[in-house]
């Protein structure tokens, strides 16, 4: 499951956890001067009245290729996810981050899967293998299910927002900040699109 | 310099084709950042510094350059194509498809190196600046699926001239259990062969009387292989081959033989592969395992008449024991060597080193030596203490200090022996 999908399928559990009544869609393009490549930005929405349990269904993080896929793997505080190792060869997976406890959840071989769950809204730890150094990937930790990852182009889809208004931010590796506001009317889509700097 | 080296005088001789004996001769030092770009993955993967390999490391040596159990997924360039799949139906009426990798499979590793002889006369610069000493340019990498490749080209500076050494060899990578090889044969009797430090290892220089040592490359035909061991942990390996003779004069009429065994207790499989190794820590440098050897070289080194002709027989024991951070090994060697009308001479030779891991990127460790050119004659084994750090400066870059002081007879080879050395080697 790649990362966009992988979002979209959060996004859609958390709603149906959440249960609103009315909702859109957020969309846009994010744009960022001289960057290699637009995807992996995190979009998501700030602050979201209500509470939202995890899913029930753990998010995936595989190793595949000597790869971490998704690359980025958002998700609501409280999930689950599973560590599963794809490849032939062994791998660990380590965070040095504080806020996810600095985790090394050792080496495991291929089809296994170690889990951990991430508790902390605003934590966004990278992933790291200790037998492949090139490997990185992150999860970022979010408040509630509305959020979308980008694609290569930059677009990026966040659907069932309920209506009302909203402060969007991004979340990147390079830590660039910009919020949004936007408004979801009761039905249709509303376009935000984001120019990072 | 290494004594295995052909006494070159320029690039030029090689170039005319004038010294393919060049390619018998050239010491062994090996970080392949071929590999690198092949699998877009760090030095360490294989290296625990390099280029002495960790336990993946030895694992893709194992499978002929390849990632255990098959790694087409895992290539990140695209291999040209020398014949597709199908033509597998049509042989014995056509070639057998072959594949070459998709970029040039070339990589550079150069050393300069600040080195600080102790009691020097004055007449002596007390300090020698060896900028270049030396430089590896490689080509490495796979053929299809069953034959792999090796060579160097490598040219070093020592005391005032240069060597000049291209080995090669050609691999037939049938199961991981048996492969044959063509071309430069290595068979260096110490367990972490691809040493961390600029001083080589006393039982890889000891020269025979007619200068043989187990530290070189010779030419000839070998089989090797290695299989995991009960539940995929440690395992078995083996080499051996047949190799043209060295010595004084390249008559090269004799050929020499030499077998060496292995078995590794615990720890990564000789092969690879992923079962049976979970565990709750991990780290590229780490994979506790005890491992012991034999090893045995029998042949002829030739003199400079056909009279003065070697008769040599070499064997070593070998232990090798990883365990978390530290790593201890252990090598005795015994040479026995005839030359007709001379007095028969036994030599030995041993070492014991240490090596711990501070941090991932800096290393500690400290050699002792002990080395008796004839156990006969009444003169005490040289030893030597050789302690040292290599630093990581970055994954390709590696910094290594090492001080060498003579603990036997230290008034007499203090001169000769003891040095403190710094040295640079970066692989691109």
């Amino acid at each position: 499951m790649d990362s966009k999908r992988a979002a979209l399928c959060m996004a859609w559990a958390g709603m149906l956890l959440a249960g609103p009544a009315v909702a859109g869609t957020i969309k846009g393009k994010v744009t960022m001067p001289h960057a290699r490549t637009l995807a992996d930005i995190v979009v998501y929405v700030d602050k979201a009245p209500g509470s939202f349990s995890p899913p029930k269904q753990h998010p995936v993080m595989n190793q595949k290729n000597v790869t971490f896929v998704p690359h980025v793997l958002p998700v609501v505080a409280g999930s689950t996810v599973d560590f599963l190792n794809s490849d032939q060869v062994l791998h660990n997976v380590f965070t040095p981050d504080k806020c996810a406890k600095k985790f090394n959840l050792g080496t495991w071989p291929k089809g296994e899967v170690r889990s951990v769950t991430f508790d902390t809204p605003g934590c966004s730890p990278v992933l790291l293998c200790n037998v492949h150094p090139e490997m990185e990937g992150y999860i970022v930790v979010l408040q509630n299910p509305y959020f979308a990852v980008t694609d290569k182009a930059g677009l990026y889809s966040i659907p069932n927002v309920p209506e009302g208004k909203y402060t969007l931010k991004v979340w990147n590796k390079k830590a660039l900040e910009l919020t949004h506001d936007v408004t979801v009317p009761r039905e249709g889509d509303v376009v935000s699109d984001i120019a990072l700097p | 310099m290494k004594p295995s080296f052909w006494r070159g005088r320029a690039l030029a001789a090689v170039v005319l084709g004038v010294v393919p004996l060049a390619s018998l001769l050239v010491g062994v030092a090996r970080a392949v950042p071929v590999f690198s770009r092949k699998y877009h993955t760090s030095c360490s993967t294989c290296h625990y510094a390099f280029p002495q390999l960790n336990a993946f490391g030895k694992a893709f040596q194992a499978n002929g350059f390849r990632y255990p159990e098959g790694d087409a997924d895992l290539r990140k360039d695209e291999p040209v194509s020398l014949g597709s799949e199908s033509y597998k139906k049509v042989w014995p009426n056509a070639i057998w498809p072959s594949d070459v990798p998709g970029f040039a499979p070339l990589a550079v590793r150069a050393q300069g190196s600040i080195e600080a002889p102790f009691h020097q006369p004055d007449s002596v610069a007390k300090t020698n600046f060896v900028f270049p000493e030396h430089v590896q340019v490689f080509y490495a990498g796979t053929l299809g699926e069953k034959f792999s490749f090796f060579g160097e080209v490598e040219i070093e500076e020592a005391d005032g001239s240069t060597d000049v050494g291209f080995p090669f060899r050609l691999q037939w990578n049938q199961i991981p259990g048996f492969n044959a090889t063509a071309g430069s044969l290595h068979f260096d009797p110490s367990p972490g062969d691809f040493g961390l430090i600029p001083t080589e290892y006393n039982v890889s220089t000891l020269e025979s009387r007619n200068g043989w040592t187990a530290g070189g490359e010779q030419p000839g035909l070998g089989v090797w292989g290695a299989g995991n061991g009960a539940g995929g942990k440690g395992g078995w390996k083996y080499n051996a081959g047949i190799v043209t003779s060295q010595g004084l004069s390249d008559a090269g009429r004799d050929k020499d033989y030499f077998a060496r065994a292995s078995y590794k207790f615990g720890g990564l499989g000789e092969i690879g592969g992923t079962q049976g190794q979970a565990s709750t820590t991990s780290a590229f440098y780490q994979d506790n395992n005890a491992t012991i050897g034999g090893y045995v070289y029998s042949g002829h080194v030739a003199g400079e008449t056909f009279a003065e002709r070697e008769e040599l027989t070499t064997w070593a024991g070998t232990a090798d024991l990883w365990y978390h951070r530290a790593i201890l090994n252990a090598v005795v060697l015994g040479m026995t060597s005839k030359i007709e009308g001379a007095p028969e001479r036994t030599s030995r030779a041993w070492y014991a080193q240490g090596q711990y891991v501070i941090y991932p990127w800096l290393i500690g460790l400290a050699r002792f030596e002990s080395t008796d050119e004839d156990t006969k004659d009444g003169v005490n084994a040289e030893t030597t203490l050789i302690p040292a750090v290599a630093g990581m400066v970055r994954a390709n870059i590696k910094m290594t200090l090492e001080y060498r002081r003579p603990v036997s007879d230290y008034s007499l080879r203090k001169t000769d022996v003891e040095h403190l050395l710094l040295r640079f080697d970066f692989a691109m």
